[in-house]
Formats: structure tokens, sequence, C-alpha cells
């Protein structure tokens, strides 16, 4: 990877972090690897993965198994939505986005369940609705983002 | 001399008018210049000032938290609250404070502000430590009324809403505007910190119970410091026993799990389990108490595998553990040998993290 490429992640890792500090309950790293998987090599997106995962992992207060049902459905919705959609469309990313604002209500509840905890339902109904919005939006700017980067072969 | 002065002071006073004049209004050279650098200074002076007041402020609240005094026995540290809740997989109230498992802190660590009990240690790791905070819905502290004695258990209900005082009798004395102060029979909390105040007491329905709502007597989002309070002082777990932290961490134990007495490990409550020197491990005399209840095996398959029955005459260990263990039924043990062992020598063997790590994976499941 290139030097560029690596700041970039590493920024973004650092960003998403903050940002996910400011708004608790949204993942601000999920664009990133869509983004990743779009645009880089496949090892990029796997080890961003790894270590977002445990980033979250660890961050969060949910049992072990939480993250890596999050970003292991992300991908799969990934791999099942562009064999029928263009991947870098908006709209695609937009539907991207309710899928994972669903999932995140479906997994805190599940995972509240199983480990026996009360959660606040309209507090994760909100997060789950800041997650669909802010997801293909962040998205849009990561891409562009990354298409700018000094060394990137789509930079103008 | 009269006439000099007729003569002289009207002089004087054109003199002053026309010099004044010509400075304030026609002789403006390096005005700009100067203007330029005053407004430097001014700026200068601004962000210092804004610097001192903040610094003035930081200084007031380091203050009034270390006006407060520990309970006796207990020693108190001061954290900083890096975040609250943090990521998508935080479900729970929490805090993240800048301590971890390097500076001592271990899980159910009380967690206090000035004003009362914040908290307690949800997970740690070696530099920061998870807060659970009193006002998630999944905290449950027994608590007694300061004045009228009377005990319930404070439940949270969640951001922004006020706490709920459970299972308190129909006749039970109680009033508005009494404080909450912890009873210490979770075996978590010393004795008589204040937690809440009562807001409003009523009935619901045909309940046996009261309805009783109260408010925590500090606000989460106003808080950047806390004080964590230790029995003794702090041990920093050693690099080598680092693994087992952060594997226990990974086990968040639930919050009404300090609701059962003999789940929790007795070093908090029992005198007996308290080094007589707060040292690191210092040495101490190892009373040869008896110690019945460590070897039992414990009901669960997991603890069995624990060895506290070695431990105090191998590792002489202080009287803690098997002090400690007399007092509680058999699944505590393992819990306090650990946790002794952990707490009160530097030098953890894996066993010893392996024992807590079990102990505190059976005591998960009571509370929730």
């Amino acid at each position: 990877m290139r030097p560029g490429n690596i700041a970039f992640w590493a920024f973004f890792t650092a960003v998403g972090v903050w940002l996910q500090s400011v708004i608790p309950g949204v993942d601000f790293l999920a664009p990133g690897l869509i983004l990743a998987m779009q645009e880089e090599k496949w090892t990029v997106p796997v080890w961003l993965g790894l270590v977002w995962l445990f980033i979250q992992e660890g961050t969060g207060s949910l049992a072990f198994g939480a993250g890596l049902l999050w970003y292991g459905t992300l991908a799969g919705l990934y791999f099942f939505g562009h064999w029928l959609f263009e991947a870098r469309n908006f709209l695609f990313m937009f539907i991207l986005g309710i899928c994972l604002g669903s999932m995140h209500f479906l997994l805190i509840n599940v995972m509240a369940l199983l480990q026996d905890w009360t959660i606040p339902l309209e507090r994760v109904l909100m997060e789950s609705v800041f997650q669909a919005l802010i997801f293909p939006v962040e998205w849009g700017l990561v891409y562009l983002i990354h298409h700018h980067l000094p060394d990137d072969a789509h930079a103008a | 001399m009269e006439f000099a002065r007729w003569v002289l002071a009207p002089g004087k006073l054109v003199h002053d008018q026309v010099t004044s004049f010509w400075y304030r209004y026609l002789y403006f050279v390096g005005i700009r210049q100067q203007n330029d650098q005053l407004r430097q200074e001014l700026d200068a002076a601004k962000d210092e000032l804004s610097g001192l007041r903040e610094n003035a402020s930081e200084v007031e609240r380091l203050r009034r938290l270390l006006s407060m005094t520990p309970p006796s026995e207990w020693t108190r540290q001061g954290a900083r609250i890096i975040s609250h809740r943090l990521g998508p997989n935080a479900a729970l109230e929490t805090f993240l404070i800048d301590k971890g498992s390097t500076s001592g802190v271990i899980v159910n660590t009380p967690v206090v502000s000035p004003e009362g009990v914040v908290g307690r240690v949800l997970r740690i790791s070696p530099s920061a430590a998870t807060i659970l905070l009193i006002t998630d819905p999944n905290s449950r502290i027994p608590v007694v009324s300061q004045k009228n004695r009377t005990q319930g258990i404070l439940k949270g209900e969640g951001p922004n809403r006020e706490l709920v005082l459970q299972y308190v009798p129909q006749g039970a004395p109680i009033e508005e505007g009494e404080i909450l102060v912890t009873s210490g029979l979770e075996e978590i909390f010393p004795k008589g910190l204040p937690m809440a105040r009562v807001t409003s007491i009523g009935r619901s329905g045909s309940s046996l119970f009261q309805l009783i709502y109260a408010t925590p007597l500090f606000a989460p989002l106003q808080l950047e410091e806390v004080a964590l309070i230790f029995k003794g002082t702090p041990v920093p777990q050693p690099v080598s026993a680092l693994p087992a932290a952060a594997d226990s961490a990974m086990t968040p134990v639930s919050p009404g799990a300090s609701l059962a007495p003999g789940s929790k490990s007795g070093k908090h409550k029992t005198p007996a389990a308290i080094p007589p020197s707060p040292g690191q491990g210092a040495p101490v005399a190892p009373q040869p108490v008896p110690t019945p209840a460590a070897p039992q095996p414990a009901p669960t398959p997991a603890q069995p595998a624990s060895p506290p029955a070695a431990k105090p005459g191998k590792h002489k260990a202080p009287a803690a553990a098997p002090a400690a263990s007399t007092a509680t039924p058999a699944p505590a043990p393992s819990v306090r040998s650990g946790d002794a062992a952990s707490r009160g020598h530097g030098s953890a063997t894996p066993a010893d993290g392996t024992d807590t790590k079990k102990s505190r994976k059976s005591a998960r499941p009571e509370g929730q």
C-alpha cells in the first residue's frame, strides 16, 4: 500500500473514533470498509476490518462477537448487493445504510436479550436512524477524498 | 503676578487644546502599527485569560474531588473521563476513563465524584477502563435512606431519567428529599456513600412496595474527573498478569451481580482481608487461619480448577484470602483468592489470573 493510502486510512480511523465519541451508537468506520473493498486490494479491507473489529469490540460494552457479526454482515451485504447494483452507486449505499441501520437495531436487541440486559429502545432506534442516514453521506465524502489523494490513479 | 496669571493662563489653555487636537486628530504617525501591536497583545491576553480561567475551573473541580474523604481503610485515585459511550456497540451507559489495570484498577472498583457515587468499573484494559453508571437500567445497587434507614435497591432507568428505589415495603418510613446512601451489602461500595436524593414517593396499584423515585447526585454530562476508591492501596497489575486481566475484561460482570453477597470478593468488607500495611504486596505475616472453605469444589464445573487452597501456604498470601473465605458461601473463595492475589501480590501467577477470570465469569449471570 502506498504511503499516502496508509496515512489516509490512519487518519480516517482516528477521525472515525473521534466522531464515534461525539455521536455514540453510530459506526463511522463502516463506510471506510466498503470503500476499501471497492478501491483497494483485498488484503487492505481484511486488515482494516480486523483492526476496526478490535476497536469496536474493545470500546463497546456488548459481549465479544457483536462486532464480528456487524462487520461480517456488512461485508456480506456488500458482496450480495454488488451483484445486483452498481457498487459505486449512491443509491446502493443508501440501501446499504438502511440495512445497516436495521442491523444495528436488531443486533443490539438480540445481544441485549442474550446478555439479559435492558436497553432503552428509543435510543437504539435513534441510533439506527442516524446510522442509516450517516452511512451513505460519509461514504460519499470519503469516496471523493480518496479519489483526490495525491498518488491515486483517479486523481485529477 | 495677577497680570501674568491672566495673560498666561489662557495661553496655556490654548496650548493644551492645540496640542491635544494635534495628537488626537492630526498626528497619526505609527498609530496603525501601534494599534496592530495592541490588538495582538489583547488577543494574547484574552487567550491567557481563557487558559487561566480553564485552569482555575479545573483546580476548583480537582479541589472538590480531593476534598472528598474516602472511608477509612480506602484510598482514592483520580481519573479523567476520556469519553462517554463510544462506538456502535456501546449499549450501556458508560464512561471511558484513563486509568486501567496498570494503575491497579480491577473490575467492580467503585467510582465516585464529589457529589456521590458515579458507578463502578465494568471492563478494564491496561490503561483504560469502562465505568458502568448508576443511571444505566442494568445497574442495581442496595442502598439505605440516610435518615430513616430504610433499605431498598436503587435501579437506573436510563439516561436523563430518575432512578427507581425498589422493594421498599408500603409501611417503611422514607421522606422526600432524603439522601440514599450505599448500604455496603453488595460488598463493592463502602457503606455510607451518597448516591441519590428521593424526589417522589407514591403507590403503584396493589403493589406491596412503594413507588419511589430518586435523582442522582451527579450530572453525567458535566463530569470531567472522577475518583476511583480502593480498599487499601491499588496494586498495579504486572505486565505478565495483563492478559488475564484483559481476558476478564472481555466478560463484563453484570451490574446486578453485585447483589449476590457471596458472589463478590470479600476484600472490600472483611477487615481481615486487608493487609495491615497497604503496601504493594508487603510481606504480611502469614497467619495460619484455617481455610475450610477454600478447597471446597465449587458447584459449577468451572471453579474446581482454582487452586486457592494451596495458595496461602505456597505463596505466603496475606490473611486476606483465607479469612475472607470463611465468611461466605462456597463459590466465593475462588473469587477472593484471585482478587487477593491480584491485589495483594504484585506477582500474580498465571493460575491466579485464571482463577480470577473464572470467578468473575461465575458471578456474571446472577445479577441480571
